[in-house]
């Protein structure tokens, strides 16, 4: 294991700055945080977790998957090589659960041309980022036992620093990290793991409505009660670090001449399912919540977990920021309740 | 094209070498490889589809057909239902456009040979259905007994109308033509519905594999006289329906409980799909 002194950590984003793009925490207007280009002026090591999941950097929100000239379509990919400094153990998890999928059966060349070169840095949690932080419950934090390339504790001064890879042996192999004994590292990690898991509370009710989906299922008007409160404003699947649903629409310029354009979707809306006949196999708010907590907490068998135990990687976004919370806590717990 | 294709979402050109009209807002297109190259290697098989891709409209899944024993053209047959659609019906002989494919899993062919074969089908649940029709048709002594139920809401939305009636020629074919209503009184076969032909056939279970493809209402119905009549679930497919974006598995569009119709489907076994509830 090596250590490097905070102070040192712009040197070390500049250096890797000169063959990565660097995506990075960056303080933008109104303390938001975000996952952005790295920008000294912006750039923040006193976060809390992003309002949107990094998931952006390497799945962006809008992306031209197809440039059309003259009515041909040429592919566009993008093979920028990334670095991901200081995403959350859970937003790795729903990284590593996400390319898994992207290239499962067949590999999705825009989703992977911009993660096989992609570097990790991850920033381990001390401690909940937010009230509604569950990783714990999930086992998708606060610590990554695998598939960093780097991951990084902070001591006070200084960052220990984990070495999940040869990229990140590689990454950390200038002499602003010094080495450090792995018995040593060890014992300045155990108790701050220990105590960091301790901080970040269990939400029982989580696995106990994943058990009851599994052995019985809730019923229909369990999930319209949801449905009658949802704004359908997809903000939900926006925010989450494991949706990748998308959308593909082509965007004219001239005659011919345009773009293919896919963009991030979400289950929640009802026009996701609607057929052209105008069926819709999902006719209901509440089918659709049912649907999206359903992926998330029991069908994530097309998906590999690594380690979690669900798709949903407790980071509490949906939570934080449904404005009628819904939230994957607010769900289980109210189909948890005992009714007296 | 097909898998020697490396990004699965790029379309390539085809033309459209001929137009059938068809009931009211339905039609058949014929399409061509823009080089003339035979369908041959894009490797179809019955009850598969494509993405159809409009420059400036977007892409809709489209069932095939046609079957791969005809590989001079790959047949599409359309309803005129929405932006891309409305689009394709402005388009005529010699037009050009783009499609990827062929996705989805389709008729378990293999499977079904050297079986007897209830096919039934539901309005334009006739289209993908058309193209195992006429495989089997173009392979007959590769299967036992044909016996094909079609019913449609009446007697003018009748699809593939000179095709059905071919078969009135052909002894290697049974068929049943139901419509729900007849006001004119022109029909001269079952009115009623698709599953009131069931009184009418002479079915063996025995040895039997039904093929089913029609709209939701309809596999309920069909299901039930189904398993009334003793049918092992196993031996009963249907090719279920859903919007389908990527056509590849990734966009989610088209799940089904934890499948995805565009490539766990969209032709099921029964015993696949009878415990999601969301699937009939």
């Amino acid at each position: 294991m090596k250590k490097i002194a905070k102070h040192n950590i712009i040197a070390v984003l500049k250096a890797w700055a000169k063959d990565h793009t660097v995506i990075a925490p960056q303080r933008k207007d109104h303390d938001e945080i975000a996952f952005d280009t790295f920008d000294e002026a912006s750039f923040t090591l006193e976060y809390t977790k992003s309002s949107v999941s990094p998931k952006q950097a390497l799945f962006p929100q809008n992306e031209v998957i197809f440039r059309i000239e003259d009515g041909t379509y040429r592919q566009v990919t993008d093979e920028k090589k990334r670095l991901l400094f200081g995403i959350r153990p859970c937003d790795m998890k729903a990284l590593l659960q996400s390319r898994d999928f992207m290239s499962k059966d067949f590999k999705d060349v825009y989703y992977e041309a911009r993660a096989q070169g992609a570097a990790t840095v991850v920033m381990a949690c001390a401690g909940p980022q937010s009230p509604t932080c569950f990783c714990t419950t999930t086992r998708s934090g606060p610590w990554s036992d695998a598939g960093y390339d780097l991951q990084l504790t902070d001591l006070g001064d200084s960052f220990l620093v984990e070495i999940g890879s040869a990229k990140g042996e590689a990454l950390a192999s200038s002499e602003l990290f010094s080495p450090i004994d792995d018995a040593e590292a060890g014992r300045l990690l155990a108790p701050l793991r220990k105590e960091a898991e301790e901080r970040i509370p269990l939400v029982p009710q989580v696995l106990e409505v994943m058990e009851k989906l599994k052995l019985s299922g809730v019923p229909d008007d369990a999930w319209e009660y949801f449905g009658n409160k949802c704004i359908n404003c997809g903000g939900c699947s926006f925010v989450c670090p494991t949706c990748t649903c998308f959308n593909i629409f082509d965007r004219v310029v001239s005659e011919g001449n345009g773009e293919r354009i896919r963009s991030w979707d979400s289950c929640l809306y009802a026009g996701f399912t609607k057929e052209a006949s105008g069926h819709n196999p999902r006719g209901t708010q509440g089918l659709r919540i049912k649907r999206r907590h359903e992926h998330k907490l029991l069908y994530h068998n097309d998906r590999k977990t690594h380690g979690a135990v669900s798709t949903c990687v407790g980071c509490g976004r949906c939570s934080d920021y449904c404005p009628v919370h819904i939230g994957t806590i607010e769900v289980a717990k109210h189909l948890t309740e005992k009714k007296s | 094209m097909g898998d020697s294709c490396t990004n699965k979402y790029e379309p390539f050109p085809v033309v459209i070498s001929r137009t059938l009209p068809q009931i009211g807002e339905h039609r058949l297109f014929q399409l061509k490889i823009e080089d003339g190259r035979s369908w041959e290697e894009f490797g179809h098989q019955p009850g598969q589809f494509v993405e159809v891709s409009i420059f400036g409209k977007g892409e809709a899944p489209i069932s095939i057909s046609s079957p791969p024993t005809r590989p001079d053209y790959l047949e599409i047959c359309v309803r005129k239902t929405g932006k891309i659609t409305d689009a394709l019906f402005e388009m005529g002989k010699g037009s050009r456009l783009h499609i990827r494919g062929p996705y989805g899993r389709g008729f378990p062919v293999d499977e079904l040979k050297g079986h007897k074969l209830l096919l039934v089908a539901g309005g334009l649940g006739l289209a993908p259905l058309r193209s195992l029709l006429l495989y089997v048709l173009d392979r007959r002594e590769e299967f036992k007994d044909l016996i094909l139920m079609y019913g449609t809401n009446n007697p003018d939305n009748v699809l593939f109308k000179y095709e059905l009636l071919s078969f009135f020629d052909r002894d290697d074919i049974k068929y049943y033509y139901s419509v729900d209503r007849d006001q004119e009184g022109i029909w001269k076969q079952y009115v009623g519905l698709v599953t009131g032909l069931f009184d009418h056939a002479t079915l063996s279970v025995e040895d039997t594999k039904a093929v089913l493809c029609g709209p939701p209402i309809m596999y309920r119905f069909v299901m039930e006289k189904l398993l009334k009549l003793g049918f092992p679930k196993d031996n009963i497919y249907m090719s279920l329906e859903r919007m389908m974006k990527c056509g590849v598995g990734k966009c989610g569009h088209c799940a089904i409980g934890e499948k995805y119709c565009c490539i766990d489907g969209p032709v099921f076994n029964y015993t696949e799909v009878e415990h999601i509830k969301e699937a009939i």
